[in-house]
C-alpha cells in the first residue's frame, strides 16, 4: 500500500466528499409550526419568512401548510419577520416537534443522529462545539470533554490522522489513514448491500471493514484487501480460502453488546441465502456458542492464533474481546499469544440481536476498559508493540478522539456506519422483516432498499467529515499527528456541564 | 429417583388489557388519503378505512415500531409521531415504563427479551444501575448459558448449614443436621406486602409457586383456606406484628413460618422453636441503619432465615439516610462473613426487584434468595398506578383468572431464570449458590469511575 511506503503522507490521495442529496431523509423537523383555522390566507407570513416555511403557490387562494423543517424555532422571536408575532389573526404558533423527540435515545440523541446524517450527506464536518457530537447518557464519553481553545483555522493537509495496525517488529506493515476501521457485522445481521457499502467506503479510505461471523459473501471479494475475515465461536462460513484472502484475521471471543454470550441470529433472519453461507438449516435460530470450546486458557488461545498464522502467514492477527474485570490480563495474554491488534469491545456496543439483559448489565463500558488496559500494557513494557483498538458505543469523531486520549490507538466503528446509511435506530434489527430501510435485514425484498453506491458515498462522506473534525481538534490542541493524542488524559476534563468545557 | 433436569415449561399467555403503545402517530387534517403511508409501513400501522375505502383509518399505534417510514414518505407532512403519554406514565421510580412493559412481555411469552441495536439507556444510574456483572474469557473458565448442553443449577438451600460435620468413634454422624428446604430457583414469592389482592390472585401465584418448586409467603388466613386443597408445603405463613406466638397454630405440612423482628424477637423465637422444633423459622426485619447487627444477632440466636425488607425502590425502610439494597446487603454479608456465621443464616432480600438483572446483582451483593413482590402484580399487567382502585383498574385485575395468573407468573420466573443462566454462563459459574457474595465478580460504578478517571481533572461534580 502506498500509505505504508510513505508513513507521513496520510493526507495524500484521500477521497473527496461528494454530496449525497437525499431529500427524503430530511423528514425530521425540530419545530412544529401550526396554523389555526382562523388563518385568512393573507400571505403576510409567506412574504416575511426568509427561510421558506410559508409558501403560496401562484394563483392558489389558500396558503400551503407550513414546511416546518425550515423553521428556526421560537428563537426567531427576536427577528422583525417572526411570523407568529406578525400574523394579523394570531393563527400561527411555533413549538418543539414531537416527532423530533420521538427519534433517538440517551446514547444516540436525535441531534447526534441528525448530525451523522448531515455529515454523511455533505462530507462537511460539524463544529466540535455542536451538540450532535456528544450523547446524553450522562456518563462515560458523554461526561468527558476536551480542554480545547476555541475554533481555529486548520489545514487538513498538514495533519496526520493515520495509525499503524502492526506495531510489532515483524510481519506486514499496514497503515490506515484514519484511526478507525469497521467492526464485524455479519451477513445475516445486515444485508449484502450494507456490507458492500461499508467495504467500498473502506477501500476508498484505505482502511478496513470486517465480515462478522456469518461467512464471506462473494460480493465482498472485489474489496478483499480491505475486508477482515472474522473467526467467531460459531465458525460459520469460515474456510481456508476466506482466511487466505484477507490481510487481517480477527478472532472474536466476545461481543460488547452480549459479553459472555454467543452470537444471536433469530430464525426469520436466517433466510436460505444466509443459511447457505453459514452452512446451517434455513429459518432456524442460530446461537453461537460462548466461548470457543477449544480455548480455555492463553495457551489454547495461542494455538488458535498459530493455526490462523499457519494458514495465512502474512495476515495480521486481531483479537476481539469484551471487557471483563480482568480485561488487562486478557489483553496481555493475547499479546503474548501473538496478536497484533487487541480489540476491546465495551459493553454498550451495537448488535443485530442481543438479550436486553446483556446490553447494560454484563461487562464494563469501554470508557473504563481503555485506561485500565493502556496503563497495564505500559507497566508490562509492551504498550508500543500492541495496537489497542476500542469499540462499543463510540458514536462520533469526538468519541474516537476521547478513546484515543484515554489510551487506545484507534477505534472500530459499527453503528455509526449504519446511521450514515440512514438508520434511525428504531431497534427492530432482530426481526427478519424489521428494517424498512434495508440495512439490517436479509429479506430479499427489503434488502434492495439500500444501494451500495449510495451507501458507500455516505459512509465515505462521514469518514471524511470525521477526519476533518480530528484535524480541527488536533490543531486546537497544538498537535499534528493523532498518535500524539494517545494517553493524553491531561487534555480531558470529567464533568457534567458541557457549556463550561467548550471553548475555554 | 430418576434424575430429572429442572425445567420451567412456558407457553404463551397473551396480554389481556388494551396495549399501551410506546409511540402514537397522529394524522393531521391535510391528509389527502393517498395511501403512501400504507405502502411504506412494513408493520401494518396504516390501513384504509373499512367503512370508507377512500379514507385512511386511524393508525394502529400498538403496531408502530418507531421506524419513521410513514413520516418520511408522507407527501403532505400530515403525520406526527410522539412518545405515547400512557406509556410514559407507566410505573414509577425503578419501575420504569420500560421495565413494566418488559415484564409484560416476559410474562406473555416466557422468553428472554432479545432486541436489535445496542444499549439505548443512561450510562449508569443509582442502585443496581451503577453495577455491572463480570464475564469470563480466555484467562478464566467459561461456559455456555441457556443454549449450551451443560446444566447450570439455580437451586438454593434455605436454612442453617453446619460449618463442619463431626463423627463419632463408630463413624456415625454426631452433628445434628438441621432442616433445609431446597428450592429450584433463588426466587420466592411474597404476597404479604401487596394491597388489594383477590383470592384468584393468591390461588394463581400459589399454584405457580408450587409448580416452580419455590415458596409462597402469605398471610396465615390464606394458608388455612388452602388447607383443604392438596399440598401446602410451599406455603410460608407470615405472622403479623403483634401476634402472640403462643396462639400460633402452624398447619401440618408447612415447612417454614415467619415472624416479625420486634423488640421481643428473642423470646418469640425461643418460644416458637420450642413449639415447632422441626419448622424453619424466618424472621422479617425492616432494613435500616444497623440491620447488619440485627441479622448477626439473629444468626447467633439460631434463627435460620433473615428476610430483609426494602421498599419498592430497593431502598432501606428505617433510616434517615437510607442506603440502597446493594450497599445494605453488602454490609450484612460482610458482617456475617467476618464473624464466620454466614452459612448459619439464609438471607432473603425483598423489595425493588423490578427486572431480571436485579436477581444476579442482589445475589452478588450477598443475598441467598430474592423475593418477588410487586413483580407478581406487574406480571398480570398491573401498571403500578399511584392511585390504585380495583373499580377503575386499567387492567381489570379484579376479573383475571387463576390459570392465566399462574401461567403469567410461571412465564416471568422462567424468563428471569433463563436470564440468570445467561449471566451465570457469562461469568463461567455453574451454580447460583456460588454467586452469593461474589463481590469480586462485579463492577461497581464508584470503584471504576475512580480507577479510570481519577487522573482526569474534574468538572463541577467530582471535585
Amino acid at each position: 500500500m502506498t500509505m505504508a511506503e510513505t508513513p507521513r503522507a496520510c493526507a495524500k490521495d484521500l477521497p473527496e466528499a461528494s454530496g449525497v442529496p437525499s431529500e427524503h431523509l430530511k423528514f425530521i423537523n425540530r419545530y412544529t409550526v401550526a396554523r389555526a383555522d382562523a388563518c385568512i390566507s393573507c400571505g403576510l407570513c409567506a412574504s416575511l419568512c426568509p427561510y421558506g416555511v410559508h409558501r403560496r403557490i401562484e394563483g392558489h387562494a389558500k396558503i400551503l401548510p407550513p414546511d416546518d423543517r425550515k423553521c428556526i424555532g421560537p428563537s426567531c422571536a427576536v427577528n422583525y419577520f417572526f411570523c407568529v408575532a406578525n400574523c394579523p389573526t394570531n393563527s400561527l404558533s411555533v413549538s418543539g416537534s414531537d416527532t423530533f423527540i420521538s427519534l433517538g435515545d440517551p446514547r444516540w440523541p436525535s441531534e447526534m443522529i441528525l448530525a451523522t446524517w448531515h455529515m454523511a450527506e455533505t462530507g462537511k464536518p460539524l463544529p466540535l462545539e455542536h451538540p450532535g457530537n456528544v450523547g446524553a447518557s450522562g456518563g462515560g464519553f458523554d461526561k468527558l470533554y476536551f480542554k480545547m481553545p476555541g475554533q481555529d483555522k486548520f489545514d487538513p493537509d498538514t495533519i496526520c490522522t493515520a495509525i499503524d495496525l502492526n506495531r510489532r517488529g515483524e510481519g506486514a506493515k499496514i497503515r490506515i489513514p484514519i484511526p478507525i476501521y469497521g467492526g464485524g457485522m455479519s451477513f445475516g445481521s445486515v444485508s449484502v448491500p450494507t456490507m458492500v457499502s461499508r467495504a467500498r467506503a473502506a477501500k476508498e479510505w484505505g482502511t478496513f471493514t470486517c465480515t462478522g461471523e456469518g461467512g464471506y459473501p462473494e460480493a465482498l471479494i472485489p474489496y478483499k484487501d480491505h475486508v477482515i475475515t472474522q473467526i467467531a465461536t460459531g465458525l460459520f462460513g469460515v474456510r481456508e480460502e476466506t482466511i487466505q484472502r484477507t490481510r487481517i484475521v480477527e478472532f472474536k471471543y466476545a461481543q460488547g453488546a452480549k459479553p459472555g454470550l454467543g452470537g444471536h441470529l433469530l430464525h426469520d433472519k436466517n433466510t436460505p441465502e444466509v443459511a447457505r453461507m453459514r452452512e446451517a438449516v434455513a429459518y432456524t435460530s442460530l446461537f453461537s456458542p460462548f466461548p470457543f470450546h477449544s480455548v480455555y486458557s492463553v495457551e489454547d488461545h495461542k494455538k488458535h492464533l498459530d493455526w490462523a498464522h499457519a494458514i495465512n502467514p502474512s495476515a495480521l492477527l486481531a483479537v476481539k474481546v469484551s471487557t471483563p474485570n480482568d480485561v488487562e490480563m486478557v489483553s496481555v495474554g493475547s499479546y503474548y499469544a501473538g496478536a497484533h491488534i487487541v480489540h476491546l469491545d465495551g459493553g454498550y456496543g451495537g448488535t443485530g440481536a442481543a438479550p436486553e439483559i446483556a446490553k447494560k448489565n454484563i461487562a464494563m463500558p469501554i470508557e473504563y476498559a481503555i485506561p485500565k488496559v493502556h496503563k497495564f500494557l505500559v507497566k508490562e513494557g509492551i504498550r508500543e508493540e500492541v495496537t489497542l483498538m476500542a469499540s462499543g458505543g463510540l458514536r462520533s469523531a469526538l468519541d474516537v478522539a476521547k478513546a484515543i486520549a484515554l489510551g487506545a490507538d484507534g477505534a472500530i466503528i459499527g453503528t455509526a456506519d449504519l446511521v450514515a446509511l440512514a438508520c434511525v435506530r428504531c431497534g427492530n434489527c432482530e426481526s427478519g422483516r424489521g428494517c424498512p430501510r434495508g440495512i439490517a435485514t436479509t429479506d430479499p425484498v427489503l434488502d434492495r432498499l439500500t444501494q451500495a453506491d449510495w451507501g458507500a458515498k455516505r459512509i465515505s462522506n462521514m469518514y471524511g467529515a470525521w477526519r476533518l473534525q480530528w484535524c480541527d481538534l488536533l490543531t486546537r490542541l497544538g498537535m499534528s499527528d493523532i498518535s500524539e493524542l494517545r494517553g493524553r488524559t491531561d487534555l480531558l476534563r470529567h464533568g457534567d456541564n458541557p457549556t463550561k468545557e467548550v471553548g475555554t | 429417583m430418576a434424575y430429572e433436569r429442572y425445567h420451567i415449561s412456558t407457553k404463551t399467555w397473551p396480554n389481556q388489557a388494551s396495549p399501551v403503545p410506546k409511540f402514537v402517530i397522529t394524522r393531521a387534517d391535510n391528509c389527502i388519503n393517498c395511501g403512501k403511508c400504507e405502502r411504506s409501513c412494513i408493520f401494518g400501522v396504516h390501513k384504509r378505512s373499512e367503512q370508507d375505502p377512500r379514507k385512511m383509518a386511524d393508525p394502529v399505534n400498538a403496531l408502530c415500531k418507531n421506524c419513521f417510514m410513514c413520516i418520511q414518505e408522507c407527501p403532505q407532512r400530515a403525520l406526527t409521531m410522539m412518545p405515547g403519554t400512557d406509556y410514559r406514565e407507566l410505573g414509577r421510580g425503578v419501575w420504569t415504563s420500560l421495565r413494566v412493559s418488559t415484564i409484560w412481555g416476559e410474562s406473555e411469552t416466557g422468553k428472554i427479551p432479545v432486541l436489535g441495536a445496542g444499549y439505548r439507556g443512561m450510562f449508569a444510574g443509582p442502585g443496581y444501575d451503577g453495577m455491572w456483572t463480570d464475564m469470563s474469557e480466555i484467562v478464566r473458565p467459561t461456559r455456555d448459558g441457556i443454549h449450551g448442553r451443560e446444566f447450570i443449577s439455580t437451586s438454593v438451600d434455605i436454612g442453617s448449614k453446619p460449618s463442619a460435620l463431626e463423627f463419632g468413634k463408630d463413624g456415625g454422624l454426631q452433628t445434628h443436621v438441621p432442616q433445609i428446604i431446597e428450592i429450584q430457583v433463588p426466587i420466592v414469592m411474597d404476597s404479604t406486602r401487596l394491597r388489594g389482592l383477590t383470592s384468584k390472585m393468591l390461588a394463581g401465584w400459589s399454584n405457580a409457586a408450587r409448580n416452580l418448586d419455590t415458596l409462597m409467603f402469605a398471610a396465615p388466613a390464606v394458608v388455612s383456606e388452602e388447607i383443604h386443597g392438596a399440598q401446602i408445603n410451599h406455603f410460608v405463613p407470615v405472622y403479623p406484628d403483634g401476634t402472640d406466638v403462643r396462639t400460633i397454630l402452624v398447619p401440618n405440612g408447612v415447612r417454614m413460618a415467619e415472624l416479625q423482628y420486634t423488640p421481643s424477637w428473642r423470646e418469640d423465637a425461643k418460644r416458637f422453636k420450642s413449639m415447632y422444633p422441626h419448622t424453619l423459622l424466618a424472621m422479617r426485619v425492616r432494613s435500616g441503619k444497623g440491620v447488619e447487627k440485627q441479622v448477626l444477632d439473629m444468626a447467633k440466636a439460631k434463627i435460620e432465615v433473615a428476610h430483609i425488607d426494602f421498599d419498592d425502590e430497593g431502598m432501606e425502610l428505617d433510616s434517615h439516610a437510607p442506603r440502597h439494597a446493594k450497599d445494605s446487603l453488602r454490609a450484612v454479608h460482610k458482617t456475617l462473613v467476618s464473624k464466620s456465621v454466614r452459612d448459619q443464616i439464609t438471607i432473603i432480600a425483598a423489595g425493588g426487584i423490578a427486572a431480571a438483572e436485579h436477581i444476579p446483582k442482589t445475589l452478588i451483593c450477598g443475598a441467598d434468595v430474592v423475593a418477588m413482590e410487586r413483580a407478581l402484580l406487574v406480571a398480570i399487567e398491573c401498571r403500578n398506578c399511584v392511585t390504585c382502585s380495583m373499580g377503575s383498574c386499567p387492567a381489570s385485575l379484579i376479573s383475571v383468572q387463576p390459570d392465566w395468573i399462574e401461567g403469567r407468573v410461571t412465564n416471568l420466573v422462567g424468563a428471569w431464570r433463563d436470564q440468570l443462566l445467561e449471566v451465570l454462563g457469562a461469568m463461567g459459574i455453574r451454580e447460583v449458590r456460588r454467586l452469593r457474595g461474589e463481590l469480586g465478580r462485579a463492577i461497581f460504578y464508584d470503584d471504576v469511575e475512580t480507577e479510570a478517571f481519577s487522573d482526569i481533572g474534574g468538572g463541577d461534580d467530582n471535585g
